[in-house]
């Protein structure tokens, strides 16, 4: 046997091992997946793939460590109150500034875009990814921004794995995240919504303010983007906080989106999975020297193109009906 | 029928180049002006004489040739690549691997006339080995796919260490010369200054020239390119594949070709630009590149030639203008007096308790710093290019050009 | 026109000996003379050259960047105002700023007053050999050029064109001959640092037998992590992990903290920015390490200790720090008077480390200045001249003392201070995050070493 298939072999064997890994792999494939729906909401209501996502992120990780320990709005109103409560609510408050300039951005630069081809449509949003970082990291700079997160170094130990709070919170989060989209799809609004990925032109005739469509699109995708931000920037992921580089941890999300498809919600939950184990396994296991440095960042973009090669439209894709 | 403008009497006649009498005239003069630069004949211009303009219009005459190749697959073919970066360093590295010093590191000390069109062969072989993938995915799946690249192949150039050199640490590349084989004194020395047929000419006046010929000579290989049959097979793929196909335009094929051919400018380019820079780390081919060439062919205007060299030197030479127009107006506030000072003030930060968009101090404070403010220009010019005149500069032209046709009248 | 160093000194000496003798000018206006200087070999743009005469009867000879007519003198200063260095950078040029804002308001060098051209590279070579283009006929000399392989790009354009660059990196390279004719370092080298950092650790803690390296690429992350197992070769302690340039991304700085958690060992040595820092040792934390934490100094952030931070307190329990100056916890007259300055300068300075950086290179640049004037010519190689003559470069000590002249192994810098990170002087202002642990530490590793050339070579 090779001795790095043995190594392999008796790391297989290691359960502590491969419970941690089970846990990287699912907050780091939950984070992707917030990213990812967020993504293929924005990209199913208004055709606009958002490139800007990561930029997003930033901006709301950046709000919210405005509103918790900068300017500490509802902090100041509230002496006394406990910790959990005040963070929460300066959460909830940075969200709907998220859901607000989401909003904003689609009226202001994508509006005036629509009935144009997609990939026009995407150069828009490198542009904004190129102006809203700029602007973010002006914000932040000289220092990265902590959270002002209550968890603190908190972590549950069960023995022969731990987690530390945080990350059990993210899960939970995201769970209840999708959960309510997938209620929201089934209400009023959400139908319109369903209406107009479906069709634009049909949905307007049906009378459904498609405009009002785009901006939920957006609100909702800023505001996952910002749970997914804020997420990325606490312990242990970025212990000191939101920073420049924090834009980037989005770019893996981009191949969990085309692994799940880019127009379904399940695809983008399964392929942010699906890329966050596949980094976790990669390197919890795949330690050879042969393979280099940074091998588990590409891990996904291979799988992506495997994918792609076998399924061009992605797992859970719609393939497109090409009439002569 | 001579003399009367758009006026064709033959097939050939409403294809050549040069069509019309103004046309050949005003691409002259142009092209003399462009000439001259170097020789710091030009009036009024003479400033881009000076080394450092030189150096930048080299770079722009670079990422041109590079953006001629995007151009050929993005905006004839319309196939959407954010690979273009992979291809570029691709070029680069065999370029380093042929051209380079024999050390530590790869290199055969071939001459520049081997690895430059080796370059672009080898970028030309890899854009038709994973073409058939590409070709296989559609639209928005295939920008990722290119993305994918990108990503893949900066993984490589960092672990090819003895190839690349190492992320962070880079390697030099080989200089411009023209050699017939390995001797020691080249034929002609781009790097150095020196003179040429008894005038004197610095380094960078002469690799200004060079970068000057291979872009007229790329022009001319992109115009051909698009004026006949290959290119219209392209345009008809762009426009409506499934009616291409039943005309009789093999898809396939096609799709193969543009990738091979923007593939080949892209590797040439990115020989040219990391020999020309002198060091390059792997860092350097990332999506950022990538996205900077999207932008030059969206801001001149896409599927059109003339739009793609307007755009790069656009683009190359923005930065450069943003920076001039800061400094002028921090003069202008801190020293200027009259009416618009106070508006100026409005924008300029120059103190910490003044607000404003631009902090000319360079600390922290209010206001984005020049740097970051050069980047949000940058960003709100693709925006607005896309939202107001999707032809880009090109589109630009045609409306003075049209304009000026009807003067007086305004049709 | 090639001197080798010895000659340059007592060259030097003399001129120094000579302006020492004549009288001091207390107003030096300069009255300038038509007809050009002969002193201006070694530059290829000799167009505007001129003397002067003081009341010395000295001449001083100048060609670009100094303009004895309009009393001004111009340095280049390429920083990454926009890149991944940015933060750091960017109150290193603060403080280039505020020094010689407050030496021309005190009647500048002689008279002359000095402009700073600051221009920003975005940590791209691209842009670096572009922007050195832009300002080398305009500069007398560069103040500082930000990144390694970026000034090795300019290298050989610095060599030809005999223009002095201060390098803002750490790289032991610089100290090597083959590498540094137009280039003068300040501060231990990040090899040196990992050497004496590791050694004082030791020494302080009896149980450190086995270390963990782990790095991001390039001169920074490679030259450091050569340090540092030349250091485990030295201390004799066991190398169980070695991740030297393995840093990439996310999922390599996974990899990492499981496997400093698998391998337990007594000490990390990381050479990282501080992003990933705190992203290693949070998860490492995570998965349940416990050891000591020892980086280069361009690893930490005052972040980390914040208010707000939730890592404030382990880091303060476990990790530690190279640094190449004093710092803001300082007490010398050097840093006192740096201190004072910047914060009375009228800007929104807040203690930092890196702002009294720019204040060091600032001064490195004023006492070369001034050794050039002494001397008589400012040329931009005559500057040049002058700063590679120096024998005794003294910051009162806000940094090391150094000295430029000898063969490497007299040049290279072996002073480091250790850091330990301090949130309570945070809060208070006194520190920049960080307290000295152990000022000018030379460990006897370092004091032993022969230097015959980089720790890690730079590809070529």
């Amino acid at each position: 046997m090779i001795p790095e298939l043995q190594i392999l072999a008796q790391a297989t064997a290691d359960p502590s091992r491969f419970a941690n890994m089970v846990v990287d792999g699912l907050s780091l494939g939950t984070i992707y997946a917030l990213l990812a729906v967020g993504f293929v909401i924005i990209f199913k209501a208004t055709q606009v793939l958002n490139f800007a996502h990561g930029a997003l992120s930033a901006l709301g990780a950046f709000f919210v460590a405005s509103y918790a320990t900068i300017i500490d709005i509802p902090g100041r109103w509230m002496p006394g109150a406990p910790d959990w409560l005040v963070w929460t609510l300066a959460v909830l408050i940075a969200l709907v500034t998220m859901a607000l300039v989401g909003a904003a951005l689609e009226r202001v630069f994508l509006r005036p875009m629509v009935g144009e081809e997609l990939f026009a449509l995407a150069i828009v949003t490198l542009g904004l990814d190129i102006v809203l970082r700029s602007i973010t990291n002006d914000f932040i700079a000289p220092l990265e921004r902590p959270m002002g997160d209550p968890f603190g170094l908190g972590i549950l130990d069960l023995g022969w794995v731990t987690i530390p709070h945080t990350q059990i919170l993210q899960m939970i989060v995201a769970v209840v995240a999708v959960t309510a989209i997938a209620v929201f799809f089934r209400s009023r609004m959400g139908i319109a919504m369903r209406a107009t990925a479906f069709d634009q032109e049909a949905a307007r005739a049906q009378g459904i303010s498609v405009g009002r469509v785009f901006s939920l699109a957006w609100a909702i995708g800023a505001v996952l983007a910002a749970i997914a931000g804020v997420f990325i920037s606490v312990f242990p992921r970025r212990a000191a906080g939101v920073g420049p580089s924090t834009a980037f941890f989005a770019f893996a999300a981009f191949p969990a989106i085309i692994i799940g498809g880019l127009d379904s919600v399940v695809g983008a939950i399964v392929g942010g999975l699906i890329v966050g184990f596949a980094q976790a396994a990669s390197s919890s296991y795949l330690r050879f020297e042969i393979l280099g440095t940074g091998f588990g960042g590409v891990v996904p973009w291979l799988l992506m193109m495997v994918i792609l090669i076998v399924r061009p439209y992605g797992l859970f894709g719609t393939e497109e009906i090409r009439r002569v | 029928m001579r003399g009367r403008p758009l006026l064709y009497t033959s097939y050939e006649g409403d294809q050549a180049l040069m069509n019309t009498t103004p046309k050949k005239l005003l691409l002259g003069l142009f092209l003399a002006f462009l000439v001259a630069i170097p020789f710091q004949l030009v009036p009024v211009f003479g400033f881009l004489g000076e080394n450092s303009w030189l150096k930048l219009l080299s770079t722009a005459a670079i990422f041109a040739i590079g953006a001629l190749g995007l151009n050929i697959l993005t905006g004839l073919a319309g196939q959407v690549s954010l690979g273009h970066a992979f291809f570029m360093g691709l070029g680069a590295y065999t370029a380093a691997f042929l051209g380079g010093e024999p050390g530590p590191l790869a290199g055969l000390g071939l001459p520049m006339w081997i690895w430059l069109p080796a370059a672009g062969a080898v970028a030309a072989l890899v854009g038709l080995a994973v073409g058939p993938t590409a070709v296989r995915v559609r639209g928005l799946y295939l920008a990722f796919v290119t993305l994918g690249l990108v990503f893949i192949g900066e993984y490589i150039w960092i672990n090819w260490t003895w190839l690349t050199g190492g992320s962070q640490s880079g390697r030099e590349f080989p200089e411009f010369e023209l050699r017939i084989w390995k001797e020691e004194e080249p034929l002609i020395d781009f790097a150095s200054d020196g003179a040429w047929f008894g005038i004197e000419l610095s380094g960078e006046a002469k690799t200004y020239l060079l970068m000057l010929a291979l872009l007229i000579a790329f022009v001319l290989f992109a115009k051909n390119i698009q004026r006949t049959r290959v290119g219209r097979a392209f345009q008809s793929i762009r426009d409506r594949d499934i009616a291409a196909e039943i005309m009789g335009v093999d898809e396939f094929k096609y799709k193969l070709q543009a990738f091979a051919i923007s593939s080949f400018f892209a590797g040439v380019s990115g020989a040219l630009l990391a020999s020309f820079v002198g060091r390059t780390i792997p860092e350097r081919w990332n999506l950022f590149l990538s996205v900077t060439f999207i932008a030059i062919i969206l801001i001149g205007g896409a599927g059109v030639v003339t739009g793609t060299l307007l755009g790069a030197s656009f683009v190359i030479l923005l930065p450069r203008i943003v920076e001039d127009v800061t400094e002028w107006l921090t003069a202008y506030v801190v020293e200027g007096t009259g009416l618009f000072v106070w508006l100026v003030d409005l924008i300029v930060v120059t103190n910490p308790e003044d607000w404003g968009i631009i902090n000319i101090s360079q600390g922290f404070g209010p206001g984005l710093s020049v740097a970051l403010f050069n980047q949000v220009i940058y960003g709100l010019l693709i925006i607005g290019f896309l939202i107001f005149e999707p032809l880009g500069l090109y589109g630009i032209w045609l409306r003075i050009r049209n304009y000026w046709k009807g003067w007086p009248f305004t049709y | 026109m090639r001197m080798n160093s010895k000659t340059l000194a007592i060259l030097l000496t003399m001129g120094l000996v000579l302006a020492a003798c004549s009288p001091s000018g207390g107003d030096a206006t300069t009255t300038t003379e038509g007809d050009a200087a002969a002193t201006t070999e070694g530059s290829t743009d000799t167009t505007e050259g001129s003397t002067a005469t003081t009341e010395g009867e000295m001449e001083i000879a100048t060609d670009v960047g100094v303009d004895l007519e309009a009393g001004t003198i111009d340095i280049g200063l390429l920083s990454d105002l926009s890149g991944g260095f940015a933060g750091l950078v960017t109150p290193i040029v603060t403080g280039h700023e505020v020094y010689w804002e407050n030496v021309n308001a005190n009647g500048g060098i002689e008279g002359l007053t000095v402009n700073l051209d600051i221009q920003d590279t975005g940590y791209v070579i691209d842009n670096h050999v572009q922007k050195y283009e832009e300002m080398k006929d305009s500069v007398v000399a560069l103040g500082h050029s930000t990144g390694s392989p970026h000034t090795v790009a300019i290298n050989d354009a610095l060599q030809e064109d005999g223009i002095l660059a201060l390098p803002l990196t750490w790289y032991s390279g610089w100290t090597d001959p083959a590498l540094n004719a137009n280039l003068l370092h300040h501060g231990s080298p990040y090899c040196i640092e990992a050497q004496n950092v590791i050694q004082w650790l030791t020494e302080q803690m009896e149980d450190i037998s086995t270390i963990a390296i782990v790095s991001v690429g390039g001169d920074y992350g490679l030259d450091s992590a050569a340090g540092a197992v030349l250091a485990a070769e030295g201390l004799g302690l066991e190398v169980v992990l070695d991740l030297a340039g393995g840093i990439t991304d996310e999922a390599s700085i996974l990899a990492a903290a499981d496997q400093i958690a698998e391998a337990s060992p007594d000490l990390v040595w990381m050479t990282l920015i501080p992003s990933i820092t705190s992203a290693l040792f949070g998860q490492a934390l995570a998965n349940g390490y416990q050891g000591i934490w020892a980086g280069a100094g361009p690893s930490f952030s005052p972040a980390f200790v914040a208010p707000d931070s939730p890592i404030k307190d382990a880091v303060t329990a476990s990790m530690y720090f190279g640094f190449y100056l004093e710092g803001w916890s300082g007490t010398s007259p050097g840093t006192e008077a740096a201190k004072e300055l910047l914060l009375g300068a009228g800007r929104d300075i807040a203690p930092f480390d890196y702002y009294l950086e720019g204040v060091l290179e600032a001064q490195m640049m004023h006492q070369i200045l001034q050794a050039a004037y002494d001397a008589g010519d400012m040329t931009q190689f005559g500057v040049l001249t002058a700063a590679k003559g120096f024998e005794n470069m003294s910051f009162d000590g806000l940094g090391p003392d150094e000295s430029y002249v000898g063969n490497p192994n007299e040049q290279l810098q072996r002073q480091t201070w250790v850091m330990k990170p301090d949130p309570d002087g945070l809060v208070a202002g006194t520190t920049g995050g960080a307290a000295i642990a152990a000022a000018a530490y030379t460990g006897s590793l370092v004091a032993e070493m022969d230097f015959t050339g980089a720790c890690y070579v730079l590809g070529s």
